[in-house]
C-alpha cells in the first residue's frame, strides 16, 4: 500500500462531495414531506412510471430510458399509504447508511425494515421499493450503499484508493492476488488512481478468467480482466463505465457463443429495460468481440443444439430496436440459421491455450476496426 | 285339489297404525321419542291458541331406570294451562285412533290429533303401560284417567278413573315409552328452543332426563289473532268431499210421531191450544222464519194433506213422489194406503223438493264454498254445463266427477280467503329473532296471502346478521304452521330457494354469521312425507319464498354495504393512525429536524371527516 498523496486527498474530497450530494438530495425530499405534514397536508410526490408503456429506447443515448409518464404517490390514498411509508423508511434508512458509510445488501434491507415496524411481505416487495427510490432520485442503489450479493471479480494492474471507513486513503494494486479481487462495496466506491492497462477485457465465465490470469493476459495485452459471472451485476457495470470514462480504457466483451452471451454484451453496452430509470450503468462504446455465431463456422467449434427457449429468445431480441443493425443483427440471424451454439470452452478442443494464443489476439486486432 | 280360501278381515284404524307406525314418525326409539314430544307439545299449544290462552307448557322426560343404557323406557309428561278436555270425551280422545276435534278447515299445528294417539299407541306397544290423562275444564275438579287402547277393536279401556279438587284448568298427559334420549336429546332441545322462537307468546320449559332445565319464558304478551274456520275454496275440492257435503245438505223426511208433533206444536206456540188446519197454516206462515227445518217439512206435508194435528197423528207417510207430484200415506183409521196430489206451484212444494232432492246447484255452491256468490255461481254453472237449478241430490256419479273437475278448472274464482290463517306477524317475529340472536341487523317480511291448489298460504320470513349468530351461515330455521322442521332439510323447498341465492350479489361473503327464518302458514302444508319434516316445492310456494327472500336480501345488502363503508372508514382511520406517525418519524430525521411535524390534527380531521361521510350515507339508506 502506498502512502497518501495530495492527489488522493483531492479524490477523497470527490467522494465526500458525492456523499454530500446524495445526503442533500435525501434531505430535500424529507424536508418537503416534513413541511406537508406540518401544514396538515397529506404528503405526496410524483415518481416516473416504470410501466412497460413508459419504457422507450433512446437512440441518442443508445439505451432504454423512461418516458415522461409519472405516477402520483399520495399518503392520502389508503391503498398507497403502506408503500408510501415503506419508501419513506427506505429513504430514511439509505440516509443513515450513506451518513455512516455502511454498506448493506438487498436482503439486509428486507430484514432491517422489521426493526422499524415496516413490514415487507417478501424481499421482492422491498426490492421493488428500492427501485422506486432509484427512479425518484435517478441514482443507482449503490450510491445509497445498497449492494448486490452476487460478486464478480477483477484482476490487472489497477491502483485504487479506498473511501470506505477505516480504509480511507489506503491504496491497493489489483494485480497482487492471482484469484482476482471481488467487486464489492469497497471496490465500487474506491477511487481509481492509476493503471498501465490499455484495455478492459470483460469475460463471461470464471473458468476462463482464471485461464486468462494464468496465461498473463493482463501483461501480454496490457489489460484489466473482469469476470462478469454471467449477466454483469450493476456494480460491475458501474466499474466498467468508470474504467472507460475515468481511465479512458476501451472495453471489449467476450461471451459464450449463444444468444444469451450476445445479450450479456448488449447489457454492458446499453443497459437493460429493468434499469431504464438509471443512466450511469452503460458503456456505449463497449465492443462485443465473440464468440460470434460466424466464429462457430469460422473456427469449426464443437457445438450443441439450441433449445426451444434459446430460439424463442432469438425471436424476442429481433424485435429489440438495438438489434436492428450491425453485428448485433447479423450474428442473431446466423444463430437462428445455425440453431446451434458454442461455449467459450469449446476452443479447448484445439488445446487449452488455443483461446488465449490464437483467438484472443485475432479478436483484439479485429476490435480496433469495429 | 284343495281350494285355498282367502280370509278377508276388516282391521281397525288402531291396528292399521300399529302395523304402519313408521308412517307417522315412530320408526325407531330415537325418532319416536322426538315425535312423541312434538305431538304432545303441539297439541297443548293448539288447545291454548284456540281458546286465546297464553300458553304455559311444561315438558318433562324422565328415565324409568336411569342406570340402564339407551334405548330404555322413559316417562314423557306434557302439562299445559289450556282449556282441558271434558271428562266424557277423554277415553275416546286418548283411547281411540282418528278421534279428534281438529277436522275443520283452518290453520293448526296438527290436523286430526292423530299423532298423540299414535304416541300413546307406541308407548303401550313398547312398555305396556297405560297413558295417564289429567284434565280440568273448570279449574276446580280434575279428572284423572289411566287408559289402555284395545288395538283390535279401536276402543279405550279405562284402567282407573278418579277425581280430585284443583285450582287450575289444563291438561296433563303422561306416557311411558321406549326411547333413546342420548341420541334424540339434541333434536328435542333444538325443537323446544326453535318452538319458543316461533311461539313468543308461550312459556315453554323442559326438564330433561339428565336433570337439566331449559326454560323459555314468553317475551310477547299478545296472542296473534286466532284463525277462523272457513268454508273450502272450490279449487281445493274433490269428488269425495262434494259427496260428503251433499250428504250433509240433505235431510231425511222426519218421522211424524207423537214427539215430532209435540215439537211442531211447541215451536208454533200451540202446545196448549188446538187450532183448525187453516189456523195452523196461518200461524206457521207468521212464524216461518223462526222455524227449524224439520218443522218446516212437517208443515209442508200438512199443507198437502190438509190435516190438523189430531188427524196427523193417525197417519204415516209412505212415500213422497216429487216427479208425479203425489204423496202416499197409510191411514191407521181406515187401515188402507191413500194418496193425495201436491200442487207444484205451492211454496211448500219447493220446500219438500229441497229436502228430498237436495239444494239446487247454485244454492249449494254459494252456501257451501267461499268465494262463490250468486253471480259467480251462475257463470260457473254455464261454464260447467249444468242447469243452475240442477238438484244436488239428483246428480249421477259421472256428473259429480264433472262438477269436481270443473270446479278445479274454472279460473275466475277469487283467491282463497286467508282469514283461516294465523301468521305470527312481523313484529313478534322480529322481536323473537332479536331476543334469540342479538343480531346487528334484522329484517322481517310477511308476504300477502297466496294460494296453491285452493289452499291459502302466507309466507313469513326473517333475516338477521351478526351479533351472537355463529359463522358459516346462512343457518336456516324452517317453520310450518308454527312447527319447527328439524329433519330432512336437504330436500326442503325453503332450502332450495336459499341455496339458489347468490349471496355474493347481496354483499354477503366468506363465512358469514347470518340466519334465515321461514314460516309457511297454510290450511294444508304440502309435506313431502307423513313425518311432517320437509315441504314440497309447489311453484306458488316457491315463488312467494323467493320474493320474500329477495326483499330481505336487498335489505341485508343495504345493511352490508353500510357496514362495509363503516368498516372501510375504520380501517382507513387505523391505517392513517398506524402509518402517518411513521412517515413523520422518518422525514424528521431525513429533513434533519429536531421536532416531529404536527400531524395529529391531520389524523383527527380525517377521522371526523370519514365518520361524517358514513353518517350521511346511513341517512340516505334510511330515506
Amino acid at each position: 500500500m502506498k502512502l497518501k498523496t495530495s492527489k488522493s486527498k483531492e479524490r477523497s474530497n470527490k467522494a465526500d462531495e458525492k456523499q454530500k450530494n446524495i445526503l442533500e438530495m435525501l434531505k430535500s425530499h424529507g424536508a418537503k414531506i416534513y413541511d406537508d405534514l406540518d401544514n396538515e397536508q397529506f404528503p405526496k410526490f410524483s415518481i416516473p412510471s416504470r410501466s412497460v408503456s413508459n419504457i422507450v429506447y433512446d437512440k441518442k443515448l443508445r439505451q432504454y430510458i423512461l418516458g415522461n409518464n409519472t405516477a402520483l404517490r399520495s399518503s392520502r390514498n389508503s391503498s398507497q399509504l403502506r408503500s408510501f411509508t415503506q419508501l419513506m423508511w427506505l429513504a430514511f434508512f439509505a440516509n443513515r447508511l450513506t451518513k455512516e458509510k455502511k454498506s448493506s445488501t438487498l436482503r439486509d434491507v428486507y430484514y432491517s425494515s422489521q426493526a422499524f415496524a415496516i413490514e415487507f411481505e417478501d424481499q421482492s416487495e422491498s426490492d421493488n421499493i428500492i427501485v422506486d427510490l432509484e427512479a425518484i432520485t435517478s441514482k443507482p442503489r449503490e450510491d445509497f450503499h445498497i449492494f448486490p450479493e452476487e460478486r464478480s471479480s477483477i484482476f490487472g494492474d489497477l491502483t485504487i484508493e479506498y473511501t470506505i471507513p477505516g480504509y480511507e486513503g489506503k491504496t491497493m494494486n489489483l494485480s497482487n492476488h492471482p484469484d482476482g479481487y471481488s467487486i464489492g462495496p469497497s471496490l465500487t466506491t474506491a477511487e481509481l488512481v492509476d493503471t498501465s492497462a490499455e484495455i478492459v477485457i470483460a469475460i463471461e465465465k470464471g473458468g476462463l478468467f482464471t485461464r486468462f490470469v494464468e496465461e498473463q493476459i493482463d501483461k501480454k495485452f496490457k489489460s484489466v480482466i473482469i469476470n462478469t459471472g454471467g449477466q454483469a451485476p450493476r456494480s460491475t457495470r458501474t466499474l466498467l463505465k468508470r474504467l472507460h470514462d475515468e481511465m479512458k480504457l476501451p472495453v471489449i466483451v467476450l461471451t459464450d457463443g449463444d444468444v444469451y452471451g450476445e445479450h450479456i454484451a448488449m447489457v454492458i453496452k446499453s443497459g437493460s429495460a429493468n434499469a431504464a430509470h438509471l443512466r450511469e450503468l452503460t458503456v456505449p462504446d463497449a465492443k462485443w468481440v465473440g464468440v460470434w455465431a460466424t466464429d462457430i463456422e469460422k473456427y469449426k467449434l464443437p457445438t450443441i443444439p439450441m433449445t426451444e427457449s434459446d430460439i424463442k429468445r432469438c425471436y424476442d431480441l429481433q424485435k429489440d430496436p438495438r438489434y436492428q443493425d450491425g453485428i448485433w443483427k447479423k450474428e442473431l440471424d446466423v444463430f437462428l440459421r445455425l440453431k446451434r451454439k458454442a461455449e467459450l470452452e469449446a476452443f479447448s478442443k484445439y488445446g487449452l491455450t488455443n483461446i488465449t494464443d490464437k483467438y484472443l489476439p485475432q479478436k483484439l486486432e479485429l476490435a480496433k476496426s469495429l | 285339489m284343495s281350494s285355498i280360501k282367502e280370509k278377508f278381515n276388516q282391521i281397525s284404524p288402531s291396528e292399521f297404525f300399529y302395523s304402519n307406525r313408521d308412517l307417522a314418525g315412530f320408526s325407531n326409539p330415537t325418532r319416536s321419542l322426538y315425535t312423541a314430544v312434538r305431538e304432545f307439545v303441539e297439541n297443548a299449544l293448539d288447545a291454548c291458541d284456540q281458546k286465546g290462552i297464553l300458553p304455559d307448557v311444561h315438558l318433562i322426560i324422565k328415565a324409568v331406570d336411569p342406570e340402564k343404557s339407551d334405548p330404555k323406557p322413559y316417562v314423557l309428561t306434557v302439562k299445559d294451562n289450556g282449556p282441558g278436555i271434558d271428562s266424557s270425551h277423554i277415553p275416546l280422545a286418548f283411547g281411540t285412533v282418528l278421534y279428534g276435534s281438529k277436522f275443520g278447515l283452518k290453520q293448526a299445528r296438527g290436523m286430526f290429533g292423530l299423532g298423540a294417539t299414535m304416541a300413546i299407541l307406541y308407548g303401550q306397544i313398547t312398555t305396556n303401560k297405560p297413558v295417564i290423562v289429567k284434565s280440568s275444564v273448570d279449574g276446580k275438579i280434575q279428572d284423572e284417567f289411566e287408559l289402555l287402547l284395545d288395538i283390535q277393536n279401536n276402543k279405550p279401556v279405562i284402567v282407573k278413573h278418579s277425581t280430585k279438587e284443583v285450582s287450575k284448568h289444563g291438561l296433563s298427559v303422561s306416557i311411558c315409552l321406549e326411547g333413546d334420549y342420548s341420541k334424540a336429546g339434541n333434536k328435542i332441545r333444538d325443537y323446544v328452543y326453535e318452538t319458543s322462537l316461533i311461539t313468543p307468546y308461550a312459556s315453554i320449559s323442559f326438564d330433561d332426563p339428565k336433570g337439566e332445565k331449559f326454560s323459555h319464558p314468553r317475551f310477547v304478551k299478545d296472542i296473534p289473532p286466532p284463525p277462523t274456520i272457513i268454508k273450502p275454496h272450490p279449487h281445493g275440492i274433490d269428488v269425495e268431499r262434494i259427496r260428503r257435503m251433499i250428504v250433509e245438505s240433505q235431510f231425511e223426511i222426519p218421522t211424524i210421531d207423537d214427539a215430532m208433533i209435540e215439537k211442531v206444536r211447541k215451536d208454533l206456540g200451540l202446545s196448549m191450544k188446538n187450532l183448525s188446519f187453516t189456523g195452523i197454516m196461518d200461524k206457521a206462515k207468521k212464524k216461518w222464519k223462526t222455524l227449524p227445518r224439520q218443522v218446516r217439512v212437517v208443515i209442508a206435508l200438512m199443507s198437502f194433506l190438509k190435516m190438523d194435528f189430531d188427524k196427523l197423528m193417525k197417519i204415516k207417510i209412505e212415500d213422497i213422489d216429487m216427479a208425479n207430484k203425489k204423496l202416499f200415506y197409510w191411514d191407521f183409521g181406515d187401515s188402507q194406503s191413500k194418496s193425495t196430489d201436491m200442487d207444484p206451484t205451492s211454496p211448500y212444494f219447493k220446500q219438500l223438493t229441497n229436502t228430498v232432492q237436495g239444494e239446487p246447484l247454485t244454492t249449494f255452491l254459494t252456501k257451501r264454498f267461499q268465494r262463490i256468490g250468486p253471480t259467480t255461481a251462475l257463470k260457473f254453472a254455464e261454464f260447467a254445463g249444468f242447469k243452475p237449478e240442477k238438484r244436488m241430490g239428483t246428480m249421477t256419479n259421472q256428473e259429480l266427477v264433472n262438477l269436481s273437475d270443473s270446479l278445479q278448472k274454472y279460473e275466475d274464482f277469487l283467491a282463497p280467503d286467508p282469514s283461516c290463517l294465523a301468521p305470527l306477524g312481523e313484529k313478534p317475529l322480529e322481536k323473537g329473532i332479536k331476543k334469540f340472536f342479538n343480531p346487528d341487523f334484522t329484517a322481517v317480511v310477511q308476504r300477502p296471502a297466496s294460494a296453491y291448489s285452493g289452499f291459502p298460504f302466507i309466507i313469513e320470513m326473517g333475516i338477521a346478521y351478526g351479533g351472537d349468530i355463529k359463522t358459516g351461515g346462512p343457518h336456516v330455521y324452517r317453520y310450518a304452521n308454527r312447527i319447527p322442521l328439524l329433519y330432512d332439510e336437504g330436500s326442503d323447498v325453503v332450502l332450495k330457494v336459499v341455496n339458489d341465492t347468490d349471496w355474493g350479489r347481496y354483499k354477503v361473503k366468506g363465512d358469514p354469521p347470518f340466519i334465515i327464518v321461514s314460516h309457511i302458514c297454510s290450511t294444508r302444508i304440502p309435506y313431502k312425507t307423513a313425518g311432517k319434516e320437509n315441504v314440497a316445492d309447489r311453484p306458488e310456494i316457491e315463488r312467494e319464498l323467493r320474493l320474500g327472500l329477495q326483499y330481505l336480501s336487498r335489505k341485508l345488502a343495504a345493511y352490508m354495504s353500510k357496514r362495509g363503508q363503516a368498516d372501510m372508514a375504520k380501517k382507513r382511520a387505523n391505517l392513517y393512525a398506524k402509518y402517518i406517525p411513521l412517515i413523520a418519524q422518518f422525514c424528521t430525521e431525513l429533513a434533519d429536524k429536531k421536532k416531529e411535524p404536527n400531524y395529529k390534527k391531520l389524523l383527527e380531521d380525517e377521522n371526523s371527516f370519514e365518520s361524517e361521510k358514513v353518517v350521511k350515507k346511513e341517512d340516505e339508506i334510511e330515506n
